[in-house]
């Protein structure tokens, strides 16, 4: 017993003195000048976009020797985390450079009005015309620009060749939503498959990226409540006549929508560009059986163009970087070359306008029957409105998806989101438009 | 009234089976898919039977978070916790089971209310202090804020609180000193608590994830859930790679657990013998 416990404090006491010694190693998160004169500009982003990031240094190096970055790769979510307990205790350990999807950028530009460097001090207005009006909109808050744009998630439906072949519809034909109901009660005949996928009670794209087509969102550009619009209420009615022509497959969260991918269970799923990284990893054997077409209009030769997603780079303020994390993002953000290998290389679909005139965006693609996909995202890149997010947009999306829980549940729609736009109002002083 | 025991007896076991299998299914689930490709998570029917993909998935793993590296910064934060932690709480468990001091009871009700702070609400401020001390991304900024564990230290006070005091006594009379009556007579008794408690720390440590990824800011300084969880992109997730560093994960748990089991269930059936 004796040795055990000597034992115990021994190695007690050299664990205590291991973390004591292990602080120099760690360093603090902060940047500084590294040796020789080097910058070394920190940054925090997920997944593939952290080899974006790393490959485009790699490029801007040619002309900048004395520049480096170190990103650090962390879960989506968990960068908000980090970010949110920085920015609360006063903007320490923060990196130089932050990734943001574009419908947070606004809440933490408000949430933190001196956490993020002003863009527009440093220039950058004179390249806002690279990119679509949408993500300019999306980069500024109260007219500054807080943050550069990058990637885009314009909408598509994705469908499946096969299903569609099957039961004898032709996916070219498909201009409204009306057509689509048509096609999809025929194609459940003749193979079963539902027409889409949907997780009814917790989230609701179809509906965000409906409202994205008909120029409408949860808030309008005043930032007052449309929930109540006439463009909403069609959306979520469409949305039931679906569900009571029962073509909506319920599926559990997202792993239950790329199951249902994977399955053949649904004969197409509406999504922004990015889910095509998605259908080839997750459904590989399946190449050749895919192909997309824009989302359908509410009425014939209505708007079409749509985005799901997106996001783009922020600079935290107070960092010693500053001023070169600005120049190798404004490098990032509007040159061709970079944001192809991005696309290329890692899925991330690009919003700078002169990066569609490459070669690539004119292609076929393989694993989608050799249709020119990229080139049909591109296109409606331009014609995309603004969906205004807000600061109160967590809390737009919670009560949205209410809504929708109760309309799937047999309230009326229009009454679903009367009901959702009061209790939104309640809960952010908000105004409703009538 | 054999045969009523013996059926009583076999329906309990096919219970316990049936409650064991569902039980295990999960681990069985995400060891299969570590030994397939990401897709076949999705398949219908769903994949039962291990494929080749075992090595493959390892080896992506390892490129994407490194699991040598986090697997050391894990064993050596929760091992290093969970030996402080188990000393510190015990002591403290002790003085709180067998001395009388003034306020004694005022202060255990505060640390036991201590529990009811959301954890959420500490992140911030213990964030700025850590940030105040020059700690951030190092590992006392993981190891240090929770030593003091008040469920930790309520286990150990009400396993203390069976202790005869007069054994204590007795011991004094004999001229032994307080350290000594602590670390010769009333911790060799202690083992099968101080097993279960050490399990319980070394758990919690290695599931911790908030604090150490608000803490812990570079690649190489990351535990393996905070790692694990860098898998998750918006789009793209190779459930191969998850599902294999989840199994990964799991191993050294059930080492340590398999270690200390003997003095665990030994402590278990000493208290329900008595």
């Amino acid at each position: 017993m004796k040795k055990w416990w000597s034992a115990t404090g021994l190695v007690a006491a050299s664990a205590m003195m291991l973390a004591g010694c292990s602080g120099t190693d760690g360093g603090n998160g902060s940047s500084g000048d590294g040796e020789g004169g080097k910058t070394t500009l920190t940054a925090w982003a997920w997944n593939v976009n952290v080899g974006a990031l790393n490959d485009a240094m790699e490029m801007y190096q040619e002309e900048n020797p004395d520049v480096e970055i170190q990103v650090e790769d962390l879960g989506r979510l968990d960068v908000y985390d980090k970010l949110s307990t920085g920015l609360a205790a006063g903007g320490v350990g923060l990196p130089d450079i932050v990734l943001v999807e574009d419908d947070r950028i606004g809440g933490y530009a408000t949430a933190f009005p001196d956490g993020f460097v002003n863009l527009s001090d440093m220039g950058f207005d004179d390249n806002a015309d690279l990119f679509p009006s949408f993500k300019q909109e999306l980069a500024q808050v109260d007219g500054s620009y807080y943050a550069m744009p990058f990637d885009a998630g314009p909408g598509g439906m994705f469908y499946r060749r096969g299903l569609f072949e099957q039961a004898g519809v032709n996916a070219d034909e498909i201009e409204t939503w009306d057509d689509f109901l048509e096609a999809g009660k025929k194609i459940k005949e003749e193979t079963g498959a539902f027409a889409m996928p949907l997780d009814k009670f917790k989230d609701d794209p179809t509906f965000r990226m409906m409202l994205n087509q008909l120029g409408t969102y949860y808030f309008d550009e005043n930032g007052n409540i449309d929930l109540t619009s006439d463009e909403a209420v069609m959306a979520m009615e469409k949305l039931i006549e679906f569900e009571e022509a029962e073509l909506i497959k319920e599926v559990d969260g997202w792993n239950g929508v790329v199951s249902a991918t994977v399955d053949n269970s649904v004969a197409a799923i509406p999504f922004g560009a990015w889910y095509y990284g998605t259908i080839i990893d997750q459904a590989a054997d399946s190449s050749g059986d895919w192909g997309v077409f824009l989302l359908p209009a509410f009425e014939e030769g209505g708007n079409r163009a749509s985005n799901l997603g997106g996001s783009s780079w922020m600079i935290p303020a107070g960092g010693e970087n500053e001023e070169a994390a600005y120049e190798f993002l404004e490098y990032f953000s509007t040159t061709p070359e970079v944001q192809l290998v991005a696309m290329q290389d890692y899925g991330l679909f690009p919003s700078l306008n002169s990066t569609y005139e490459e070669e690539l965006f004119t292609s076929e693609d393989e694993f989608f029957g050799g249709q020119k996909i990229w080139e049909l995202f591109a296109n409606q890149m331009a014609d995309v409105e603004t969906p205004y997010y807000t600061e109160d947009y967590a809390i737009g999306l919670d009560e949205a998806i209410k809504a929708q829980a109760d309309a799937f549940n047999g309230m009326d729609p229009a009454e679903a989101l009367k009901a959702a736009a009061e209790r939104l109002a309640e809960r952010t002083d908000r105004e409703i438009n009538n | 009234m054999k045969t009523q025991n013996k059926i009583k007896k076999v329906s309990l076991l096919v219970v316990l089976i049936i409650g064991a299998l569902v039980s295990l299914f999960p681990f069985y689930w995400a060891a299969i898919g570590a030994t397939n490709t990401s897709g076949s998570m999705f398949s219908k029917p769903p994949t039962l039977i291990p494929g080749s993909m075992l090595m493959e998935n390892i080896r992506n793993l390892d490129e994407s978070i490194g699991i040598s590296r986090v697997m050391f910064n894990s064993l050596f934060i929760a091992t290093t916790y969970t030996i402080l932690a188990l000393f510190i709480c015990t002591m403290a468990a002790y003085a709180f089971a067998k001395f009388q001091f003034p306020g004694r009871n005022v202060i255990f009700t505060i640390f036991l209310l201590s529990m009811m702070v959301p954890y959420h609400a500490t992140i911030i401020p213990l964030f700025k202090m850590m940030a105040a001390l020059n700690w951030l991304n190092t590992y006392q900024a993981v190891i240090l804020p929770n030593l003091a564990y008040p469920f930790a230290i309520f286990l150990m006070r009400q396993n203390l609180l069976a202790f005869p005091t007069s054994l204590i006594e007795a011991a004094r009379i004999d001229g032994a000193g307080e350290w000594k009556i602590f670390f010769r007579i009333v911790l060799p008794s202690m083992k099968p608590a101080l097993a279960a408690t050490a399990i319980f720390l070394f758990l919690y440590q290695w599931n911790s994830f908030l604090w150490p990824l608000i803490a812990l800011s570079t690649t190489d300084m990351y535990t393996f859930p905070v790692a694990l969880s860098t898998l998750f992109g918006l789009s793209r997730i190779d459930y191969g790679q998850v599902m294999a560093g989840v199994t990964i994960a799991t191993i050294p748990i059930i080492i340590f657990f398999l270690l200390l089991q003997r003095q665990f269930i030994s402590g278990m059936l000493g208290s329900a013998v008595k």
